[in-house]
């Protein structure tokens, strides 16, 4: 158990009624409600936390936010591993267990710490220098000792057990950020009559308010803050949620992390991601400290002064007893200031020759000691602080110390903004880059703005909250703000010139980028920021040049001998700080990971021993277990009772599509490649469309129901496709046709009767319909009711036998089904699969998926004739190209195995004869079946028209399976070419 | 499935789509407010009830005639140089839920605005539920109903039970 020996006996904003017990590297530890990890760590005395990414130097924590590029930990809590969380971000929980990183085997004990003394060959971009050879393969032989050497956590390979969620949210102006901009913007947006969303990463309200004393007018204004909010009913308090990112049409992305005090509920989602929807948004993000540059500034007990002065104030942990703050801004000397009122012993060196007389004076009261044009150049010792190199006017002095605190300056978190493409600029008074200009529905509030001082940051954020909630048309008069002054003086900017000593100077923490690597960049030409930050990874990471990324555009512009907004900035771009996968998958893992589509009888397959197929979204089946032990045995018997008697196939999932209008005729004319409009009521036709490029785009049937109607069929997989394509050229393409296309695929179950004897089937399922070749003929359509329900007949075929396609209203469908085998049960009517139904198809010649590839022509596929002469189609000028006349151009063919004992396999690629089988070959085998007909293995492919002559050979190799086999080249039509069987 | 504060019950939705040409939609929706005895929705999103009939208009050209579960089933022609009707009914499922929690799930579900007035009682919205295309209709302050595609009405139905479960 720990001592919590840094932690203050007064203050903060804990519960010390309620400790917490955790564990850090297996170390049994005490924290409180109320703090994080980072501050838990730093009570119990704990320091080093970290080993960084490339050269493993030992690391702390450095700052008390999501800006955190060295305090990475894995939470390892019940079983589950969530590595490359910041431990200034972790809300503290009963029994949380976190391990440190990238360390082996101890975190203070570090093998590969052995890597800073490779440094010299460890610099940017080496490994584009070190590993290109000697052969082009040698990287994949480093690339695994690399990773194993540098990097952050691991992540866990089992199964996610925790559950997510996803939610859509509304509001009309949407806050991002609860600090005092935030709150002073939410109150009066409130207050103006608008729906507000206030947004807060932290489980706190307050923002930099927190860093304030907790009985301080300040928590006295946050108090009364929040509570007017949370009794306001227009405003949701979103606490524990950030936004990473945002989208067009003002919708935000948020990630919200569960309570950790509460345990999770069954079911509960440990996060849910929440797009947020709202009219207009003030971004409030606030700013981040930035770093100061010296030698050795990444080790543990150095510190961005604004975090020490929050351990201190917030979480009452007093991160040192003997400090230095280095900073050339007045705001560090706030934090010196309630460090020293809390004991601490505090020596500032400030970069200015003259600060502000008022600081030097209360400096004088507290008795901290001052020192003027003064910077910090060194820190000594690894794994805590104990020396810092201070170098002013006197030359160079050392004093010892054990926490150094520094502040570079504050950066505006333009990080959202950036999002929307709103380019930062820079302003030179503040020394930072602040947002370009906001579109009319957006608003920036405080010190994202460049609005340092609390006051001001108030009055800013009551400002846009009335405006956000004016352009939402909410204009209810808005009280004044209430005032805060927390006698803040300005933050003057100062350029950073690193200053170093004899160890390396971190720009980067988190990618071990330092000053030297940006040298060399610039020295090697990546002088552009965007060059600059692939080179050397800077700003990647979780941490997203939070903290890095202006010392390092200085430091580059510098080089440059130009001014930063010259040198330019990144772009940013989400998400913000880093988001679990389970988060963006929410609820549609497992089986909600897509919808699922059933047909009207999928019952009655699932319950007569379908083995099911997934195809597309739908479930078919695939076979049926009584045809027979396996899926081949199974197809072969299915076709067989085709051919030789009936088989009933499910065939609801083809698309269907209403086409009505007066100008119907003429729009499907227009949409496929062989014509409609001569088409007669009662009849059908095979119709097939072309892409604008002259590609085959799908096929199907098309019925003439009455002069202005028709009904489309399409493929499964292209249903969507075809009437999204039909939508939109009758929006764009023919607004002037007065027709509309409706999806009727969900209204119809649809069954085919296929064989022989299916004329007979029909008759004993409906007795009273005249089913014969006269009243019913070949593409005939027969139009009656059946139980109430239309019925719909149609004569076609797809096997190459008597066939008929029926259709009934959804809600009938399976009992029809059930009735069809009925009837034919005495006519061995059996059901069957979609595998037998491709056999049947590939024994006809008809092509399908495989061969409607999105890379085919009609005369690819043999179907040149359909179109003729016919002009004014989709596709038809493209169609004629001369590239797709080419005389090498692949091309439908049949294909039968030759050798005794061997199959053709789909996917296959094709080659002549004693041809080297290497490369693309002279085409490909898109479809294969064992024909029961022919008694072997027969197959579709497209072949080079040059050697495609039938009765040539070919050799079909499938190098997946080391195969190689010889096959003649025939007619795709395997048979009945004359078609007679249609008739039988 | 039914809880105190949440309950999901699935029945079949007669449902007929009419659409009027451009050019002569004034004639079709006067023949056919006529037809239906009602005045038409204005705008898309609307809806009027016509006893047993809900008139909703989900597109500026395009009208859905819902009928309640079990209402008497009814025909309607419509002259084909003014327009065209379609049935719908057999593939549609109607959701109907209600409860306290209705709009906690509805929010897990669909990109709605429970509290906006283009989802207040009375008004429908054509969204979707998991990416399949649903009609939302709000029926009440804690009820809506959802009329969904029947080939994926069980896979939706269980997503809403799990959220509300």
């Amino acid at each position: 158990m720990s001592s919590n020996h840094k932690r203050l006996s007064m203050g903060g904003r804990i519960d010390r009624e309620q400790p917490v017990e955790f564990t850090f590297d297996g170390r049994k530890l005490i924290g409180y409600r109320g703090d994080t990890l980072a501050s838990a760590l730093l009570a119990n005395g704990v320091t080093l936390v970290g080993r960084s990414f490339k050269y493993h130097r030992p690391r702390g924590i450095f700052s008390a936010g999501p800006e955190e590029p060295n305090a990475l930990v894995t939470l390892a809590t019940a079983g589950r591993r969530q590595p490359n969380l910041p431990a200034t971000t972790l809300e503290l929980a009963d029994g949380m267990v976190a391990e440190s990183q990238n360390r082996w085997p101890s975190l203070a004990f570090d093998v590969q710490s052995a890597n800073g003394l490779l440094a010299p060959f460890l610099s940017a971009g080496f490994y584009y220098k070190t590993f290109m050879g000697p052969t082009r393969r040698a990287w994949m032989f480093y690339e695994h000792f690399i990773r194993k050497a540098a990097g952050l956590g691991r992540a866990d390979t089992d199964l996610d057990s925790d559950r997510y969620d996803i939610s859509h949210a509304f509001a009309d102006v949407a806050i991002i950020g609860g600090g005092p901009a935030g709150l002073s913007a939410a109150r009066a947006a409130a207050a103006a009559g608008a729906r507000v969303a206030l947004i807060e990463q932290d489980f706190l309200l307050g923002g930099q308010l927190l860093a304030e004393p907790s009985d301080s007018a300040a928590a006295a204004w946050l108090r009364q803050a929040e509570a007017e909010l949370e009794s306001s009913e227009p405003v949701t308090l979103m606490k524990r949620t950030t936004a990473f990112g945002i989208y067009d049409g003002n919708v935000i992305g948020l990630v919200e992390q569960c309570d950790p005090g509460n345990p999770l509920l069954a079911g509960e989602a440990r996060q849910t991601f929440t797009m947020l929807r709202v009219r207009s948004i003030v971004f409030a993000t606030g700013a981040i400290e930035r770093p100061m540059v010296f030698s050795n500034n990444d080790r543990p007990g150095v510190m961005l002064a604004s975090a020490a002065r929050t351990y201190l104030n917030r979480f009452a942990v007093l991160p040192g007893k003997k400090i230095i703050v280095g900073t050339g801004n007045d705001g560090a000397w706030r934090a010196a200031f309630d460090l020293a009122d809390a004991g601490a012993e505090v020596t500032i060196a400030d970069v200015r020759a003259a600060p502000p007389t008022a600081l030097a004076t209360e400096a004088g009261r507290l008795g901290v000691m001052v020192r003027v044009a003064t910077r910090v150049v060194d820190v000594r010792r690894g794994h805590a602080v104990r020396r810092a190199t201070l170098n002013g006017p006197d030359g160079q002095s050392e004093a010892a110390c054990d926490l150094v605190c520094v502040s570079g300056g504050w950066s505006p978190t333009v990080h959202l903004t950036s999002h929307l493409g709103v380019k930062p600029e820079y302003r030179d008074d503040i020394g930072g880059f602040v947002p370009g200009a906001f579109a009319a529905d957006r608003f920036g509030a405080g010190s994202m703005m460049g609005i340092y001082s609390t006051t001001d940051a108030i009055e800013d954020g009551h400002r846009a909250g009335t405006a956000a909630a004016s352009f939402c048309g909410k204009s209810a008069p808005v009280p004044a703000p209430s005032k805060l002054d927390l006698g803040e003086t300005a933050t003057v900017p100062f350029r950073e010139i690193p200053s170093l000593g004899r160890g390396k100077a971190f720009v980067d923490f988190q990618m071990d980028v330092t000053t030297g690597d940006i040298e060399l960049a610039h020295r090697e030409g990546y002088e552009s920021v965007e060059h600059l930050k692939r080179y050397t990874t800077l700003g990647m990471g979780t941490e997203q040049g939070k903290t890095s990324n202006f010392a390092a555009l200085a430091a580059m512009a510098a080089l440059r001998n130009a001014t930063i907004p010259e040198t330019g900035a990144t772009t940013f771009r989400p998400p913000y700080t880093p988001v679990a996968i389970g988060a963006l998958a929410g609820r549609a893992i497992g089986h909600h990971f897509k919808p699922i589509r059933r047909t009207p009888m999928h019952d009655w397959h699932m319950a007569n021993g379908a083995e099911m197929l997934e195809v597309g979204l739908w479930m078919r089946p695939y076979f049926y277990r009584q045809s027979g032990l396996d899926v081949n045995d199974a197809y072969v018997a299915e076709m067989r009772n085709v051919r030789q008697a009936a088989g009933l196939m499910d065939i609801s999932t083809l698309g269907k599509i209403d086409v009505q209008g007066p100008d119907a005729a003429i729009f499907l004319d227009r949409i496929y490649a062989n014509g409609f409009a001569k088409l007669p009521v009662g009849r059908a036709r095979y119709g097939v469309m072309l892409r604008d490029d002259g590609i085959v785009f799908d096929d199907g049937t098309t019925t003439r129901l009455a002069e202005n109607r028709f009904f489309m069929t399409t493929s499964t997989a292209k249903a969507a496709d075809v009437l999204s394509r039909l939508e939109f050229l009758l929006d764009t393409a023919w607004p002037d046709l007065r027709v509309t296309v409706t999806s009727v695929s969900d209204e119809w179950a649809a069954m085919s009767v296929a064989g022989p004897k299916s004329r007979a089937i029909l008759s004993a399922a409906f007795p009273a319909l005249d089913v014969s070749d006269a009243a019913l003929a070949h593409m005939g359509l027969l139009e009656s009711e059946w139980q109430g329900r239309a019925l719909r007949i149609l004569r076609l075929s797809y096997s190459g036998e008597r066939a008929y396609e029926i259709y009934v209203g959804a809600t009938a469908g399976q009992q029809l089904w059930s009735r069809l085998l009925e009837a034919g049960g005495p006519l061995d009517l059996k059901p069957y699969g979609v595998e037998a139904l491709g056999a049947l198809r590939v024994e006809k010649g008809h092509v399908a998926g495989p061969e409607i590839d999105g890379r085919t022509t009609l005369d690819d596929l043999g179907l040149g004739r359909m179109a003729g002469k016919r002009a004014g189609f989709v596709g038809d000028l493209l169609r004629r190209r001369p590239a797709f006349q080419a005389p090498d151009r692949q091309r439908l063919v049949g294909l039968e195995c030759i050798e005794e004992g061997k199959r053709l396999r789909g996917g296959a690629i094709l080659f002549l004869p004693g041809e080297k089988p290497y490369g693309h070959g002279r085409g490909r085998v898109t479809s294969v079946t064992f024909s029961p007909e022919r008694g072997h293995y027969v197959g579709l492919a497209l072949l080079a028209g040059d050697v495609a002559s039938e009765g040539s050979e070919v050799v079909a190799v499938y190098p997946m399976k080391a195969e190689t086999v010889r096959a003649r080249i025939v007619s795709p039509v395997f048979l009945d070419p004359q078609g007679e069987r249609l008739h039988g | 499935m039914a809880s105190p504060d949440f309950s999901l019950s699935v029945a079949d939705c007669p449902l007929i789509q009419v659409e009027g040409w451009d050019g002569t939609l004034g004639q079709f929706e006067k023949s056919l407010s006529t037809s239906l005895d009602t005045k038409l929705p204005a705008s898309v999103g609307e809806t009027v009830r016509q006893k047993s009939l809900l008139v909703i208009r989900v597109a500026p050209r395009r009208l859905w005639l819902a009928l309640d579960d079990g209402a008497q089933a009814w025909s309607l022609a419509v002259d084909p140089d003014l327009g065209c009707s379609v049935s719908l009914g057999e593939g549609r499922v109607r959701f109907s839920m209600a409860g306290a929690g209705v709009a906690g799930v509805i929010s897990k579900c669909i990109a709605v605005d429970w509290c906006a007035p283009a989802a207040a009682p009375g008004r429908a919205v054509l969204t979707s539920l998991h990416h399949v295309p649903v009609l939302f209709l709000r029926t009440g302050e804690t009820r809506c109903e959802l009329i969904v595609p029947r080939s994926f009405s069980q896979s939706l139905s269980d997503w809403i039970a799990d959220v509300a479960g």
